[in-house]
């Protein structure tokens, strides 16, 4: 019970003020509630790290599509779509900030493989079917709309009532990332051969991923 | 179920019985000596149970044992928790009263929460008053038994911590990172209100560890020894949450809200700064320790350095590379105006390639 104790102190004494750049104090809404006790924050650490590791990954994914895709037709909308990430990304950057999550440490290596990962395989899809695909983009929306799904089921069968701004923040992202499906799939991304071997290969990865980076 | 003591004899569990042994070698030899012996071979929590409050009857007994001979019986969980707040007189006029024995074990599991709450609060008494006999006894269990003595405990309660001395100083470790905390929140909140200057990162990180080092100077003396204990196994998870929390503090305090590897970085920056202080402090003899603050004032300007040189460095790079693409566009540029015969569409791809 102390250290509970100990754990809400510590974060009350932190409470809304933050340091902005220029050296003013910013009173920031809490997306969060206190954590009551240990097991809580560090539940909730976890999530917010991976989806923060994930939307940086995102954005890396999008910046190897665009690497590629970027003289096509389709690269006014993945840059759209890119925008939109950075948002998210600029969202968590702000809700690890306010509540001291820490990032993960796998960072730098997400940095390289996402960008990997979005160009080589955007330069697959290209090869196999017609010029600038969005079967990556599809694939990988997809499977980040399938995460945040599990997390806030997570949250609603934990205590709805509780956590209805982080709800709020999720279920937003959620319904952008399906909307950036449903547009990929409008451009035909399904007709690329071997559609279903590069969904495969891209859920597995992210489910990987996510398994490791609740760990470090 | 009934207890009893050596006048009852009835259905005893396996706890009972123990506790039933224990007490009456007690009462038969009255004595000062720890009868934690008699427990020492049980394992299941249950027993931790009864050892605990086995623990609590024998500090109350042999502290009473001096004002009055009769027996009493075991105490209820009502005494146990008025044991910890007020002397062992008053609650032995309450033991007195008391009529139900059992309700002690009957009660364990609905009072459990309560209880433990109350040791964890004893304990933090014990090891605050421990501190003042830092300087004389070390950072030993010697010291933990003084205090006791001066709370009106007995020595034997020393018992109740199974890390001896390891308690004692991660429980001063935790004390002052505490302490810390509520000063940079402090100084946070005069800077947010106005009434402060916010200060420069170099200069906050400067006074923030200065502050957490100028709380060993009562302990400089035996601090080398405090740093040994920290240093063994089964300590080292324990120093390290307490030492990589402060860090966290002092950095967040110092507006740090960095989301990337910075994080790591400056957090391991931050932690060598503290730890080589704290050894130059450790055998530093000057007046007031101005070495050792002249020494954190050049290590916090190395990294300051450091940090700064990294990033002229990683602009400069950045210039480099777009140079370079530049004159490489040039140079292909070049060659397809001198020979446009040559396949222009090769040319593109490479370029398509490149961007």
């Amino acid at each position: 019970m102390q250290r509970a104790a100990k754990c809400a102190l510590r974060l009350d004494l932190s409470r809304a003020f933050c340091l902005s750049r220029s050296g003013t104090v910013v009173v920031m809404q809490k997306s969060l509630p206190p954590p009551r006790d240990e097991e809580e924050k560090a539940m909730l650490d976890s999530m917010l790290r991976v989806d923060h590791a994930g939307e940086y990954g995102a954005n890396r994914i999008y910046a190897g599509q665009m690497a590629v895709l970027s003289r096509t037709r389709t690269g006014p909308l993945i840059q759209y779509m890119w925008d939109q990430e950075k948002m998210h990304l600029e969202k968590f950057n702000e809700i690890l900030g306010e509540h001291r999550v820490r990032p993960t440490l796998l960072l730098p290596l997400w940095n390289i493989a996402g960008f990997a990962l979005g160009m080589i395989l955007t330069r697959i899809a290209c090869l196999l079917a017609f010029e600038g695909t969005m079967s990556c983009t599809v694939a990988v929306e997809e499977s980040i709309s399938e995460h945040y799904n599990s997390q806030i089921q997570t949250l609603m069968e934990a205590e709805p009532e509780r956590y209805t701004e982080l709800l709020q923040v999720i279920k937003e992202f959620c319904d952008d990332e399906k909307k950036n499906r449903d547009t990929g799939l409008e451009h035909d991304a399904e007709s690329v051969p071997g559609y279903l071997l590069l969904k495969t290969v891209i859920q597995v990865d992210c489910k990987a991923a996510i398994y490791i980076l609740q760990r470090i | 179920m009934i207890f009893g003591i050596k006048e009852k004899s009835i259905i005893l569990t396996n706890f009972d019985v123990l506790f039933a042994i224990a007490t009456n070698i007690h009462v038969r030899l009255k004595t000062g000596f720890v009868l934690q012996v008699a427990v020492q071979g049980t394992v299941s929590l249950q027993c931790s149970n009864v050892r605990r409050g086995f623990h609590r009857a024998a500090l109350l007994r042999l502290a009473s044992d001096s004002k009055s001979d009769t027996s009493v019986p075991p105490p209820s969980y009502h005494e146990v928790h008025t044991a910890g707040e007020s002397s062992s007189s008053s609650a032995q006029g309450e033991s007195s009263e008391d009529a139900q024995p059992n309700t002690s074990f009957q009660d364990q599991s609905g009072e459990h929460g309560e209880d433990y709450e109350t040791e964890e609060q004893l304990q933090a008494r014990i090891l605050t008053a421990a501190l003042e006999f830092v300087p004389q006894h070390g950072w030993t269990v010697e010291a933990i038994a003084a205090a006791a003595e001066t709370l009106g405990l007995s020595s034997a309660s020393t018992g109740m911590f199974n890390n001896g001395a390891g308690d004692l100083v991660l429980h001063f470790v935790a004390q002052c990172n505490a302490q810390l905390a509520e000063t940079l929140a402090e100084q946070n909140n005069q800077v947010q209100l106005g009434q402060a200057e916010a200060k420069k990162t170099a200069e906050f990180l400067k006074d923030a560890v200065e502050t957490r080092l100028r709380m060993l100077i009562p302990y400089i003396d035996t601090w080398p020894q405090a740093m040994s204990i920290l240093l063994l196994p089964h300590n080292i998870p324990d120093s390290l949450k307490h030492l990589s929390t402060m860090v966290d503090d002092i950095w967040y305090y110092a507006g740090d809200r960095s989301t990337d590897v910075n994080w790591y970085t400056r957090r391991a920056a931050l932690t060598g700064i503290y730890n080589t202080t704290e050894l130059v402090m450790v055998q530093d003899s000057s007046p007031d320790f101005e070495e050792t603050w002249a020494f954190l004032d050049n290590r916090i300007k190395d990294v300051v350095n450091m940090a700064n040189t990294a990033k002229q460095v990683q602009a400069t790079g950045e210039a480099v590379v777009q140079g370079l693409m530049g004159a490489a566009i040039t140079v292909t540029t070049q060659k397809m105006i001198q020979f446009p015969e040559r396949n222009i569409l090769s040319t593109k791809r490479l370029l398509g390639l490149l961007f």
